[in-house]
């Protein structure tokens, strides 16, 4: 492994060699984009039920200098926000110390891998009874899903930490407690990260769940309020809005999280 | 410089030892009662096929496992579990990827409660001793494999260990490397007067760099002839003596395959 060779670039598929790392998105959406047009232009699909494009963008403008969008938008985001901030502490705290001590392995380990399928909306209506219709019952059911996720892959992380690194560590004479700071909890990072990512992911997939439990204003909310007044046109740009967001989001964490443990990439 | 203080450090004593790992029939032994004693500030190499238990051996030496029978003792006392007094080198490096090569030897330095700048300033000669200076900043992902090893020497012997234990660890260089690390670690080695105890498949190898060779066998694992060497250092693979040159035809006898008895 020498690091100043130079990278070759990775290997790809023929049809996507040409298109180089910025524009791919670009093209992706375009490609989609255009046959939405073509699909809407030619008339194959009811207008109401499928909206075309443009009627999408001025259903977008509309909501836009309406104001709802950017207020909907940042509640949203500040439920996924604080709901994700809760369920990755506390599940970063279980995986540590269910990965590393037999105890809690022995007692919380399988409880948790029970827990494991219960979806997100399942427990809305437990949600709605012990926290009412507020901001809580959104934080707990967001919470919930992050939870597990981060818990699960920072316990794998914790637990399949190569033997060699604690043997080294142990014949370096240091102690417990430094093993666990400086050997075992980077040694787990890479999972710890990749959980953390998925928990954001998770964070804004269970935002809308979150939001059936009675809320005036959220995105999950502007998409109830526009299946009622039956505006596919708006819930196409909600849609939409709600995709970029959690795409931009995910970027950011990616690489927040690729600087943290940037020695995985070596 | 002779130090003798070195003279009464580092003696390791196998008595007796068997180690035994659980098969599909019940514990099955890896080593059969092996005696050694590695004399203090001594440099003994094992060889022997793959398989026949040399790791197996180096890692009860090392605190990894514990032996069935008998038992492993330094400077007297019992080993019951990996301690900074004995070293240990791996052929993985074994280096922390998410420390830089002074934040891997620092990690060495921390049990001696030195402070800050004392750790760095030692750090940094300690890398300095192995070739790397300029270097220290770097990741391990970013170094060779030779500096990765490099590395990981300088880390072990900042813990300044009385007893150190080598398995195979130039065993994933090129031949070249591997010539330029036996007169890194030669060289390393006097300078901290520690006992070790060496593990290779390669024959020129433990006869640059032994006083003594052990020459193991498997089915189950045990020692089957040894040899001291008195040849004066340093040595090159290139300049065999004929005393060594007739140790290396009869280790490689004993290595070929229909030498051993049937397992
Ligand atoms: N953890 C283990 N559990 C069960 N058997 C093991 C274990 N480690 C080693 N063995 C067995 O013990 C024997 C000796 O293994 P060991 O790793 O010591 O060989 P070695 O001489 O170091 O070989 P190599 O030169 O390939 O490294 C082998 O038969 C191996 O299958
Ligand atoms: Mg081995």
């Amino acid at each position: 492994m020498t690091a100043s060779a130079p990278r070759r670039p990775p290997l790809r598929p023929a049809l996507g060699r040409s298109l180089s790392g910025p524009l791919r998105p670009v093209v992706s959406l375009g490609f989609v984009l255009a046959i939405w047009s073509a699909v809407s232009l030619a008339g194959l699909v009811n207008e109401a039920l499928f909206p075309a494009p443009w009627t999408v963008v001025s259903a977008f403008i509309e909501m836009a200098r309406q104001g709802v969008l950017w207020e909907d938008l940042r509640v949203s985001l500040g439920r996924a926000a604080i709901g994700f901030f809760i369920g990755a502490g506390l599940g970063v705290a279980a995986g540590l110390a269910t990965g590393r001590t037999q105890l809690f392995r022995m007692l919380l380990g399988p409880f948790l891998s029970l827990m494991r399928p219960i979806p997100a909306i399942a427990l809305v209506p437990v949600a709605i009874v012990w926290f009412g219709i507020g901001e809580e019952s959104k934080y707990f059911v967001i919470a919930y899903t992050v939870f597990l996720t981060v818990w699960f892959n920072t316990h794998h992380g914790m637990e399949y930490v190569p033997e060699i690194y604690i043997r080294a560590s142990r014949s370096l004479g240091a102690s417990r407690l430094r093993e666990f700071l400086v050997v075992v909890i980077p040694a787990a990072a890479p999972h710890i990260a990749a959980g953390i990512r998925l928990g954001v992911a998770l964070a804004l997939l269970s935002l809308v769940a979150a939001e059936l439990t009675g809320a005036s204003s959220g995105i999950g909310y502007r998409l109830q309020e526009a299946r009622q007044y039956v505006r596919t046109d708006r819930m196409f740009a909600l849609l939409i809005v709600l995709g970029a967001a959690g795409a931009l989001v995910d970027q950011a964490v990616h690489r927040i999280c690729r600087r943290l443990v940037h020695w995985e990439q070596a | 410089m002779m130090a003798h203080a070195a003279d009464t450090r580092g003696r390791v004593e196998f008595r007796a030892v068997e180690i035994a790992f659980d098969g599909r029939r019940g514990p099955t032994p890896a080593v059969t009662r092996t005696t050694l004693t590695l004399e203090p500030g001594t440099f003994t190499a094992i060889i022997g096929p793959s398989g026949c238990g040399k790791s197996t051996l180096l890692n009860a030496a090392a605190g990894f496992i514990a032996p069935a029978h008998g038992e492993i003792l330094v400077d007297g006392a019992p080993v019951r579990g990996p301690d900074p007094e004995i070293g240990v080198i791996f052929q993985q490096y074994a280096l922390f990827p998410w420390l830089t090569a002074l934040g891997n030897v620092d990690f060495a330095l921390r049990r001696f409660g030195f402070s800050r700048a004392e750790r760095r300033q030692k750090a940094m000669a300690a890398l300095a001793e192995v070739g790397l200076r300029g270097q220290e900043k770097k990741f391990p992902g970013q170094l060779s494999g030779g500096m990765k090893q490099r590395v990981a020497i300088a880390r072990t012997f900042a813990g300044r260990p009385k007893a150190l234990l080598m398995d195979e660890p130039f065993g994933a260089l090129d031949a070249q490397t591997r010539g330029s690390m036996h007169d890194l670690l030669s060289g390393v080695w006097r300078a901290h007067l520690a006992t070790v105890l060496f593990i290779t498949h390669d024959v020129d190898e433990a006869l640059v760099l032994a006083d003594r060779i052990h020459v193991m066998s498997s089915g189950p694992g045990r020692i089957v002839e040894s040899f001291e060497l008195s040849a004066a250092r340093p040595r090159s693979a290139a300049r065999f003596d004929a005393a060594q040159l007739a140790m290396r035809a009869r280790i490689l006898d004993l290595l070929r395959p229909a030498a051993e008895p049937a397992a």
